[in-house]
């Protein structure tokens, strides 16, 4: 009984603390409230039911440029905003000067309010965020563009309210047909493919070994091709993803893509004419392949390059079932020949013409080597 | 004194704009829709059937219709393609950084489908400086291009193509993977050769109408001034990385002795003058049958990346080698910055790709045009036995041509040395022994007091007005002095050897 008192009397004590302490939502607003409506306060633009005044005033009520971002207010209360902006699709040209009169605390019960005023539902935004962001924010004037520079409107809202200025790599989103870039890769000679397939697949073929790279899938195409694009042509393309396969050549150690994209070395690490591990094994060729060229079929490389007297192509597409890739390769003339991919945890392997080995060796007869596939696909 | 100054001051910002005689007209192009917003246009040439080709750094290629003024998207994915020729209306040749590249569309449909290698047998370290500049094709079916050395601004890749040499390794501007630095010949049996040697940034490689190849390089290291070379198989051109590649060249090139390394070099022939001339010059383009621009057939053309200009050359046999002179000819605003790429349209105005890659430089397409009339221009310069000859394209007022003071000649020489650049050395000026003006008042010969060989002569040439009042459009013009008529003193080398701290 005695333990229950004081539990019970802790728990009083907790939640009085609490009190003092914390104040309620409602609380924070309402004091937002007082201050929004006060004599020369917000409430002397942008009107008491926020909806601005037309051509001059952007409305607060339901404004796009609240959503998702408290950083984007902050940022004009505390250092303006120049230029017209186009709020929830309309143009208005006042501008609004940094709000010098109230400190941190009380733009923080302002925002607060406006944030949740007029049926906006967004965020409580407390005295730390605003003390952080005066120190951290430029000290200019904002103007529509530099704010939504440094605050980006979510992707998919800014494609609805007119305000989306895609960049080369967003139009890559969702491919729905196949894109080729040849650029500068990572883990790869300088004569690479980035190629991105429909059902986002993504792989790097290098033209400089005529072989495949690596696949990956998870975290999108390749970036910064556009500072490779207006450049000198210097930067290695980056990823995200990590590479569900990825071939194996002995020449390579454990380097990370980090440091497979530096340019800055004395020397390489190995050069093309010292290449190993070629993947396809026909006896009595020992000479490197060649690479020839491509032809597009609905987009889709067809990559094609000589072994000796064989022409061999490789195409890569998606599986029919849309989990992995299919490559699909044809020798001509047709010879017996060993196909060494690398076994992975990561993905399965599997092939129309016979078992792919556990060691990652698939065995063909003259005959299937003429056309023959290899499926790739990654473990969940 | 200090009211003219003022005065003065606007006369002389006039000379350093640059000006264009008034018979051209300079017009803007429509830039194509490419996906990127960048508009550099790194190749340019026209189809058999009139379209426009243009290559963009992003890697596309698009077609231009000039009537209908409508683009189309060719080709995409291209790494950096610096360079293109046509060799039908469905056919390119495009240098891209790892290729000499057939692109094709085969079913007709306007878009290209077949990107063949027509040859990759050279090297890329990684390096953004090396780039591929250039394709163009002799009578006989060869292909020639050009590989820039790899920049001191960064080092080599990972993984390289072609076999590293770390004795093209060591430098300024190095040449670490095979041939960078030298014009490569793929000939129609298959075969890829370096043509010739000691090629810094050779951005441009074009033919004059008799069919001699000539490449522009670049001031920097090796090249105190930036050139046109007269490109012989074989021959080595001064830059040294390259001959890491050279057969029979032994040693370390940037450490080998510099005397041996001028006494190989073949000379320019023509050096455009550091600041005043042209800073990175870029393509030749011969001024040909096709071409309506003014009664200069058979001069070339260079673009100039840093300043808003493009600089006439005119070229003469002397002693056996081409030398010659150069001189401003469409010049200054509207004419933007970064002329790379140009090529004679159907109608034979000449339209100019622009490009930057960070450099000095700019954006855009343009289009510049004759309107029939003759320009007040110098039209040629040439060597005579103790001075040279100028041709005006009109009459000029003799007094003024006959007046000493208006012929400011001067002459120097750049350096050869390891070291950026070069300063102009044992600059002079230069007396004026006599001077007659032809009978027709279109022709000067100019006497010196000396003509120096190995030194390039130039004159700025004042107050010159043709007899109907015009002043003369271009009047600074620089002749590389080579070779004399006769008895020529051997090559002085000007070597500079680098001080090493």
């Amino acid at each position: 009984m005695y333990l229950y008192t004081k539990i019970l009397i802790f728990s009083l004590l907790f939640f009085l603390s609490l009190k003092v302490y914390s104040e309620s939502r409602d609380e924070i607003i309402e004091k937002g409230r007082e201050l929004y409506n006060g004599a020369g306060s917000c409430v002397a633009c942008h009107m008491q039911d926020g909806k601005g005044q037309k051509g001059t005033i952007p409305p607060l009520a339901g404004s796009d440029w609240l959503k998702e971002s408290s950083a984007r207010s902050i940022a004009i209360s505390l250092r303006g905003l120049a230029g017209p902006i186009k709020v929830n699709g309309k143009k208005y040209y006042s501008a609004m000067p940094p709000q010098l009169l109230f400190n941190d605390e009380k733009l923080a019960y302002i925002l607060s309010y406006v944030n949740n005023a007029w049926g906006n539902k967004e965020n409580i935004i407390t005295k730390k965020q605003i003390t952080q962001a005066r120190k951290e924010l430029p000290q200019d004037v904002f103007t529509p563009q530099t704010l939504l520079k440094r605050f980006p409107f979510d992707k998919k809202y800014s494609k609805k309210n007119g305000t989306f200025t895609p960049t080369y790599d967003d139009t890559l989103g969702e491919i729905s047909s196949p894109v080729l870039y040849r650029t500068f890769m990572p883990g790869a000679s300088p004569a690479a493919f980035a190629v991105a397939l429909p059902g986002n697949h993504y792989y790097c073929w290098d033209a400089g070994e005529s072989r495949l790279r690596y696949v990956w899938t998870k975290g999108g195409f390749i970036k910064a091709n556009q500072a490779h694009w207006s450049s000198n042509g210097k930067p290695v393309a980056e990823f995200n993803g990590t590479p569900y396969y990825r071939a194996q050549t002995t020449l390579l150690k454990n380097e990370t893509f980090e440091e497979l994209s530096k340019t800055n070395m004395q020397k390489p690490i190995y050069d093309t004419s010292q290449a190993v591990d070629f993947p396809i094994l026909i006896e009595g060729i020992k000479e490197a392949p060649s690479f020839l060229g491509y032809r597009l079929m609905d987009g889709f490389p067809i990559f094609r390059y000589s072994l000796g007297k064989h022409t061999i192509t490789e195409l890569i597409r998606m599986n029919s079932e849309k989990t992995g890739i299919k490559r699909i390769f044809t020798i001509s003339p047709p010879t017996k020949m060993t196909f060494k991919l690398t076994p992975t945890e990561k993905a399965s392997m599997h092939s129309d013409c016979g078992k792919i080995k556990p060691d990652g060796t698939l065995s063909l007869s003259s005959s299937e080597s003429s056309k023959f596939s290899i499926i790739i696909t990654p473990k969940e | 004194m200090k009211f003219f100054l003022p005065f003065q001051f606007f006369l002389f910002s006039l000379t350093m704009l640059g000006v264009t005689a008034p018979q051209y007209s300079v017009i803007n192009v429509p830039p194509p829709p490419t996906k990127y917003k960048n508009i550099q246009i790194d190749g340019l040439t026209f189809l058999p059937n009139g379209k426009l080709v243009v290559c963009l750094p992003s890697g596309e290629i698009f077609l231009r219709d000039l009537k209908s003024e409508t683009w189309e998207l060719f080709a995409e994915g291209l790494h950096n393609p610096l360079g293109v020729i046509a060799l039908s209306n469905t056919e390119l040749i495009v240098t891209q950084r790892p290729e000499l590249t057939r692109i094709q569309d085969l079913n007709g449909d306007g878009k290209a489908d077949d990107f063949e290698v027509v040859t990759d047998q050279f090297g890329m370290s990684g390096n953004y400086h090396e780039f591929n500049f250039t394709p163009v094709r002799d009578r006989m079916g060869n292909y020639f291009f050009a590989l820039g050395t790899g920049s001191k601004g960064d080092g080599v890749r990972t993984i390289t193509r072609g076999v590293f040499n770390p004795k093209g390794r060591p430098g300024r501007m190095h040449s670490s993977a095979p041939y960078r630095g030298c014009i490569m010949m793929h000939t129609p049996k298959g075969k890829t050769i370096p043509y010739s040697f000691g090629h810094r940034t050779p951005n441009g490689l074009g033919f004059d109408l008799e069919g001699n190849l000539f490449v522009t390089d670049n001031q920097g290291d090796w090249v105190g001034s930036s050139k046109l070379f007269h490109v012989q198989k074989d021959h080595f051109y001064g830059h040294a990385a390259s001959l890491a590649w050279k057969t029979g060249f032994d040693g370390i090139p940037i450490k080998t002795d510099i005397e041996m390394l001028a006494k190989m070099r073949s000379r320019a022939c023509v050096v455009f003058p550091h600041g005043t001339m042209a800073n990175s010059p870029t393509e030749v383009l011969a001024i040909s049958e096709k071409a309506n621009f003014g009664p200069f057939a058979g001069q070339l053309l260079v673009g100039e990346m840093n300043k808003p200009r493009i600089v006439r050359v005119m070229l003469e046999e002397v002693d056996g080698e081409l030398q010659g002179a150069c001189i401003p000819f469409i010049d200054g605003h509207p004419l933007g910055r970064g002329c790379n790429r140009m090529a004679w349209a159907p109608d034979g105005s000449l339209f100019i790709g622009q490009t930057k890659h960070t450099w000095a430089g700019g954006e855009g397409i343009q289009q510049v045009v004759w309107n029939g009339k003759t320009p007040f221009e110098i039209q040629n310069m040439e060597l005579t036995q103790h001075g040279f000859k100028f041709t005006f394209t009109k009459p000029i007022k003799r007094k003024i041509a006959e007046d000493r003071a208006n012929w400011p000649f001067k002459r120097y020489f750049f350096e050869y040395r390891e070291a950026y650049g070069s300063p102009r050395s044992d600059e002079v000026n230069i007396e004026i022994r006599n001077i007659v003006v032809s009978q027709n008042e279109k022709v000067v010969e100019i006497e010196l007091a000396e003509l120096k060989p190995w030194h390039i002569h130039e004159v700025k040439i004042e107050n010159l007005k043709s007899q109907t009042g015009e002043e003369l459009t271009n009047n600074y013009i620089a002749y590389t002095l080579n070779r004399l008529l006769e008895e020529t003193p051997p090559d002085p080398l000007h070597i500079k050897k680098q001080e090493k701290n």
